[in-house]
């Protein structure tokens, strides 16, 4: 690491190094700058000092050099220049007579007397008089040089400020912030805060800025105790509420889970599984007739505008096993989903005992008019041709009447098992009322077919209904026919149609059948 | 009376060298070739500054003894104090020496009548033929 970044490394890290080196840097501009000044006024008050140093030293002389230039005394002159030249500050002495003859001179010599000094010297008996002038050119180096010897007095003498500053900052820093907050800061490492330990104030500091940093931090680890109990509080809350969710999720009747819009399961509750008979709960398998329905579903947009789907399914085959379910689905987000499953198998099949019950004929167990309107109606929605054959009893009425209603109740059920043992797959056979019955076939509706049937219905009205008291008795059936789908395409129209082709037969003499496009 | 009369002559008395000044006059031997000298001559040959006349000829300063005060003082305005320390001073750095001292009037005269070189001064009332003035005082300008 090179020396300049283990410095800043330092400053970095060390408040002390920093502030040290911040004062002392200004202190050290400002002293510098100060030097400056100090120096610059030095050496023009230096300078100033010299010159009356001159003129004194003139002064000194003016008499001796009055003299020498009164009496032309050049030894004399001479002596006055050797001793001017005797102060380091003077570096060349001239004395020119008023005659311009140079009297005396001395000095190192060289460049003329631009910085001169010069004093008129006059006659000793008369003021009036100049007699001579005397040249003095100052030392200007050994001036500089006494300069120099005052500014790094100076320099030094700041040097050793700057050096006493940063020593009182590093000791000042270390003792009043460095030192207190590297305490706090082990003890606050050290500190279990958890158990609510609290932090003491360092001696000294319970009135200064540490004091109130270390209550701001008991303060915080206050609030910091108080959230953790609030959170841990909140945390049991959130298990008791988790458990008793999974409680519910888990017991309750319904099934409940979550698929994704491809029909993959996300997760379900042991009813989903009772329900759907899953050996088990996988995250992604696919539920059998569950998943494609989901897959089917349009995710509705806006998201919240439909939030419910209701499904039923019919999960397993007629039977004692037989299971119908209802599912409620809504969107929990685009491609998921929530659902509810509830066993509906029990109303279900109420509903369908409730049907058969309004659709049966309570006398002979077959349908009864309704039934035949539900029928009739779902054929011609259908489309396909069925055969409708009205049959109607001959004499039934006299039956009734001679034997009473219970015979003739055995009649209408003895005929109806006749005409029901005359049926194909698909067919179906209803009591209108009364002694009407009527026959929709899909397994025959040709002449041909319908013929043969109703010439083996004729062969078993040969065989007696009842026998009362040795009493034969004989029923004949008249039938009128007529083919939806061929005659008419409304079921109505075609019942009306049949019974048409019934009251034709009865007028042809009973126990006979017309086809209504025969009449 | 008589005590009045006396104190005024004192006082006369002493104060004739002040009034006597105005009268000092600057002489050479009757046989010399100056005619005249000017007031500078007259300072820097006293003085000591020159030892020769502005004609070449060696000049040789007398004092007067008992005019001596009052011609340095209508010379150079000087005390007789301060002429001694400047001729001590000139004649320690071994530069010349001060003028002769002559006492008496008749020796004096003597001295410059016979000696056309000798600079001296007198009484103007006391110049006769022997001597010639070259500078009178007052008439300086």
């Amino acid at each position: 690491m090179t020396p300049l970044r283990t410095l800043l490394r330092v400053l970095r890290t060390r408040i002390t190094a920093r502030a040290t080196i911040t004062v002392v840097g200004v202190v050290g501009v400002l002293g510098v700058l100060f030097l400056g000044a100090a120096l610059g006024i030095q050496s023009r008050d230096e300078a100033k000092r010299q010159g009356q140093r001159l003129e004194e030293l003139m002064s000194t002389v003016e008499r001796a050099t009055q003299i020498a230039c009164f009496i032309n005394d050049t030894q004399l002159a001479q002596e006055v220049v050797e001793g001017l030249l005797g102060n380091r500050i003077v570096r060349d002495v001239r004395i020119i007579a008023s005659d311009t003859t140079v009297l005396a001179a001395g000095g190192a010599g060289g460049q003329g007397g631009d910085t001169a000094v010069s004093r008129d010297i006059k006659s000793p008996f008369d003021a009036s008089k100049s007699i001579c002038r005397i040249f003095m050119v100052p030392d200007q180096t050994q001036i500089d040089h006494l300069v120099a010897d005052a500014s790094r007095f100076l320099s030094a003498a700041l040097v050793l400020q700057l050096l006493g500053i940063g020593l009182c900052v590093i000791l000042v820093t270390v003792k009043f912030v460095t030192r207190p907050i590297a305490g706090l800061s082990r003890k606050l490492g050290e500190l279990e805060a958890e158990t609510g330990q609290k932090l003491d104030v360092p001696r000294g500091n319970h009135h200064d800025e540490i004091g109130r940093l270390v209550l701001s931090v008991n303060a915080m680890i206050d609030r910091l105790m108080q959230s953790l109990t609030e959170e841990r509080r909140l945390r049991q809350l959130h298990a008791m509420e988790e458990r008793r969710y999974s409680l519910l999720f888990d017991n309750v009747e319904a099934g409940i889970f979550e698929i994704d819009h491809q029909g993959r399961l996300v997760s379900a509750n042991a009813a989903f599984q009772r329900l759907f008979e899953l050996e088990s709960i996988d995250r992604g398998q696919q539920v059998p007739m569950l998943s494609e329905r989901v897959r089917g579903l349009a995710v509705p947009v806006p998201m919240n505008s439909n939030p419910r789907t209701q499904l039923e399914l019919h999960l397993s085959a007629r039977g004692a096993d037989e299971r119908w379910v209802a599912i409620s689905l809504s969107w929990l987000k685009e491609d998921h989903l929530q659902g509810v499953v509830h066993d509906i198998t029990a109303r279900k099949r109420a509903a369908e005992q409730a049907e058969e019950l309004a659709t049966t004929d309570p006398l002979t167990g077959y349908g009864n008019r309704l039934g035949f309107e539900r029928e009739l109606s779902a054929a011609s929605d259908s489309g396909s041709e069925r055969a409708i054959l009205l049959v109607d009893f001959d004499h039934f009425k006299q039956i009734n009447d001679t034997y009473g209603h219970h015979v003739g109740d055995e009649a209408l059920i003895e005929m109806a098992r006749r005409l029901h043992r005359l049926l194909g797959a698909g067919d179906y056979l209803a009591r209108l009322g009364g002694d009407e019955f009527v026959m929709l076939l899909s397994s025959r509706t040709h002449r041909d077919a319908l013929d043969a049937m109703l010439v083996s219905l004729r062969k078993a009205c040969e065989t007696p209904v009842l026998t009362i008291e040795n009493t034969h008795v004989y029923m004949g059936v008249s039938v009128g026919i007529a083919v939806l789908g061929r005659d008419a395409c409304e079921g109505s129209r075609a019942l009306q149609l049949a019974d048409k082709a019934m009251y034709a037969a009865k007028r042809a003499g009973r126990n006979t059948w017309r086809y209504y496009d025969d009449t | 009376m008589r005590w009045l009369r006396t104190l005024l002559i004192a006082l006369l008395l002493t104060l004739t060298p002040a009034l006597a000044s105005a009268n000092l006059v600057v002489v050479v031997s009757a046989d010399s070739q100056v005619q005249s000298l000017s007031y500078d001559d007259v300072v820097n040959i006293f003085m000591g500054r020159l030892s020769t006349l502005p004609g070449g000829e060696p000049v040789v300063p007398v004092d007067y003894m008992p005019l001596r005060a009052s011609f340095y003082k209508a010379l150079v305005n000087r005390e007789l104090a301060d002429i001694n320390a400047w001729w001590a001073r000139l004649v320690f750095s071994g530069r010349g020496s001060p003028p002769r001292k002559s006492e008496g009037f008749d020796e004096t005269i003597e001295l410059i009548s016979h000696n056309p070189g000798v600079l001296g001064y007198l009484d103007k009332s006391s110049v006769d033929p022997r001597v010639r003035v070259v500078y009178e005082f007052g008439g300086r300008s």
